[in-house]
C-alpha cells in the first residue's frame, strides 16, 4: 500500500480549482506527519488494519453493508473509456452522461475517477480506490463526518442496537454526483381534532393546544 | 318470605359456580379478565395464562395468529434516544412506520409521534412548543426557512404521568421505558393531563386497524391492540428493543437522524452523542429528566 504522497500522479493535469486539491493534499500530508501511516511501510496488512478510514466501528458486531451496485449501462466504465483518450478539460457533461445531474461542490469527474485506470477511483494523492470501497475517498474532504460515522452518530444504522448492526457506506445514502438529499413530499399530516363532528380548520400556525394532543 | 329469600341465594350461588367454571358467562364478560391481577403481581404461571388468553382473544377478534410477549428488561440497560434536529427533514416516515408497527387506530386516528414544524428564525428565542405546527403539508420538505421537531414519549426518569395514575396502571420499568397495563387503565386520563409533552393518547372509540396493517408480534405492555377507553403512547418499541433490535421509527428514518442505545454503555451510539455533541431535552425546567435527547449533529442543508 502506497503512503499518500503529495507529488502529482502520473500524467494527471490538475483542473483549474487547485486550491481545493492542495487543501486536501495538505490534509493528507498532515495525517502522514501525524503518524497515521508510520507503520504502513513495515507490514501492508497491518497498515490496512490501521487505516482509520476503513476501520470498523469499535463495536465488533457491526457489519458494513455493500456499496450500491453501479448502473449496468455504465459498468464497467472501461467499456467506453478504454477507446476514448482522456479529455482533461473541465466541462459541462452535455454530450455523454448528459442524463446525469452533477452538483457536488466544485468537484469534477477526474477529482475522484482515475484518469488511467478507468475502472478505479483515486485519492487526491493518487492512491487507487476500488468502486466498492469509496468511503475513504469521501472522507478526504468530509473528514469530520468519519469519526461520527464510525461512532454511529452520522449515518443510518439498522438491525440491532445490541447484537448485529448494519451500517452503510457514504454512497448508499448520498449520490456521489448529487450528494444532497432530494426533497420529497411528506407523508400525510395528522387530522386536526374534530369538534361536534366537524373538523376544526387548521390555522397557520396550528391552534395551540396546551400540552399537545388530546385525541 | 324467608323461603323466597333462600331461593334467591340458591339461584345466586348456582350462578356464581356456573360463572366461575365457564370462561365467558351469561354476564357478557370474561371473569378471568375481570379478575386479572396487575401485571407486576402476576406470577410466572399466571402471566403465561394471561398471554395465552390474550392470544386467543386477539385471534378471535382479528382472525390472525398473534404472538403476545412479556419480554422483561435487560438487567444492565437503561435506554436513551437521540434525534439530530439538524438532519430531520420532516418527512413523517417515522410517524407512519410507528403507526403500523404499534397497531395504532386509523379511525379515530391516533399517532404517537407528532412532528412539529417551526420557523427557523424563531429558534433564536428558544423552542416554544405551542408555536409548532403539526399539520404542515407542503409539496416538498424540508422547506428552507423551517425546522422540524418530532415529539413522542420522552420516557422521563422523573415521570409525572406515572405518579398521578390512581390504579398504578402505568409505571417506569427498570430499563427506563414507561409502560401501561392496558387491562388496569381505567381511562381517567390523569396521566394525559400530567404529561407536559402531549405524548399520551386516548381511545375515545373502539380502535380500528386495517387488516393488512396489523402487527401480530406484540408485547402485552406495548403494541398489543388496545380497546376503547384506555390511554396509549410510545414505548420505544419494547417488543423489539428488549430483544436487542432498533425501534421501528429509527429504521424508517431516511436520513439517519434517529439514534438509540444503552445509556449505561459508554461505547453506545447515544453515549457517543452525549459525549461529543450539543444535546438538549424539552422542558428541562420541569425536572422530568427526559431520556430523549435532541442533538445538533451538524448537517449542512
Amino acid at each position: 500500500m502506497d503512503a499518500p504522497d503529495s507529488s502529482e500522479p502520473n500524467g494527471y493535469q490538475p483542473p483549474p480549482h487547485q486550491p481545493l486539491i492542495w487543501g486536501v493534499l495538505g490534509t493528507v500530508a498532515l495525517l502522514v506527519v501525524a503518524g497515521v501511516s508510520v507503520r504502513l511501510s513495515e507490514n501492508p496488512d497491518a497498515a490496512r488494519a490501521a487505516n482509520v478510514l476503513q476501520a470498523l466501528p469499535a463495536d465488533a458486531e457491526a457489519t458494513l453493508m455493500d456499496e450500491p451496485e453501479m448502473d449496468d449501462e455504465y459498468d464497467p466504465c472501461s467499456d467506453c473509456h478504454e477507446e476514448e483518450p482522456t479529455n482533461y478539460t473541465v466541462r459541462e457533461m452535455d454530450d455523454e452522461h448528459d442524463e446525469m445531474e452533477f452538483a457536488h461542490g466544485t468537484t469534477w469527474c477526474l477529482d475522484c475517477h482515475d484518469d488511467e485506470d478507468r475502472d478505479a477511483l483515486h485519492l487526491a494523492g493518487g492512491k487507487k480506490v476500488d468502486f466498492d470501497n469509496t468511503s475513504e475517498l469521501c472522507g478526504q474532504c468530509h473528514g469530520s463526518k468519519i469519526p461520527d460515522w464510525k461512532a454511529g452518530i452520522h449515518g443510518k444504522r439498522t438491525g440491532h442496537w445490541r447484537g448485529e448492526k448494519e451500517y452503510r457506506p457514504c454512497i448508499s445514502c448520498h449520490n456521489p454526483h448529487l450528494p444532497a438529499f432530494e426533497k420529497r413530499k411528506p407523508k400525510p399530516p395528522p387530522k386536526p381534532p374534530a369538534r361536534n363532528g366537524a373538523e376544526v380548520a387548521a390555522h397557520e400556525p396550528a391552534p395551540a393546544e396546551e400540552g399537545g394532543s388530546h385525541e | 318470605m324467608s323461603s323466597s329469600r333462600r331461593d334467591f341465594f340458591k339461584v345466586l350461588s348456582a350462578g356464581t359456580v356456573a360463572a366461575a367454571s365457564a370462561p365467558t358467562t351469561a354476564l357478557g364478560f370474561d371473569l378471568e379478565t375481570f379478575f386479572q391481577k396487575h401485571f407486576r403481581r402476576l406470577d410466572e404461571e399466571e402471566l403465561t395464562a394471561v398471554l395465552r388468553r390474550k392470544e386467543a382473544a386477539y385471534e378471535k377478534q382479528f382472525g390472525k395468529k398473534f404472538t403476545v410477549k412479556a419480554t422483561s428488561a435487560f438487567e444492565d440497560v437503561v435506554f436513551g434516544y437521540g434525534l439530530d434536529i439538524t438532519r430531520c427533514i420532516g418527512c413523517r416516515e417515522c410517524v407512519h412506520a410507528c403507526v403500523a408497527e404499534n397497531n395504532q387506530s386509523q379511525d379515530p386516528e391516533i399517532q404517537w409521534i407528532r412532528v412539529l414544524e417551526f420557523e427557523r428564525e424563531s429558534a433564536i428565542r428558544g423552542i416554544d412548543l405551542e408555536k409548532g405546527n403539526p399539520y404542515y403539508n407542503p409539496e416538498q420538505v424540508p422547506q428552507k426557512d423551517k425546522f422540524y421537531l418530532p415529539i413522542a414519549c420522552m420516557q422521563c426518569e422523573d415521570s409525572l404521568c406515572t405518579s398521578v395514575c390512581p390504579t398504578g396502571a402505568t409505571w417506569r420499568s427498570d430499563d427506563g421505558i414507561v409502560v401501561i397495563d392496558y387491562d388496569w387503565c381505567i381511562g381517567c386520563r390523569y396521566c394525559m393531563a400530567a404529561c407536559p409533552y402531549g405524548a399520551r393518547h386516548f381511545n375515545w372509540k373502539e380502535p380500528s386497524i386495517p387488516e393488512d396493517r396489523l402487527n401480530t408480534d406484540v408485547h402485552l405492555l406495548g403494541n398489543a391492540p388496545r380497546k376503547k377507553g384506555v390511554v396509549e403512547k410510545c414505548h420505544w418499541c419494547l417488543h423489539r428493543t428488549r430483544e436487542g433490535r432498533y425501534p421501528a421509527c429509527l429504521e424508517a428514518c431516511p436520513v439517519g437522524a434517529r439514534k438509540f442505545g444503552n445509556l449505561l454503555d459508554p461505547e453506545s451510539e447515544i453515549r457517543q452523542i452525549m459525549a461529543t455533541k450539543r444535546t438538549f431535552v424539552l422542558k428541562s425546567e420541569l425536572g422530568t429528566n427526559p431520556k430523549f435527547f435532541y442533538f445538533l449533529g451538524g448537517a449542512e442543508r
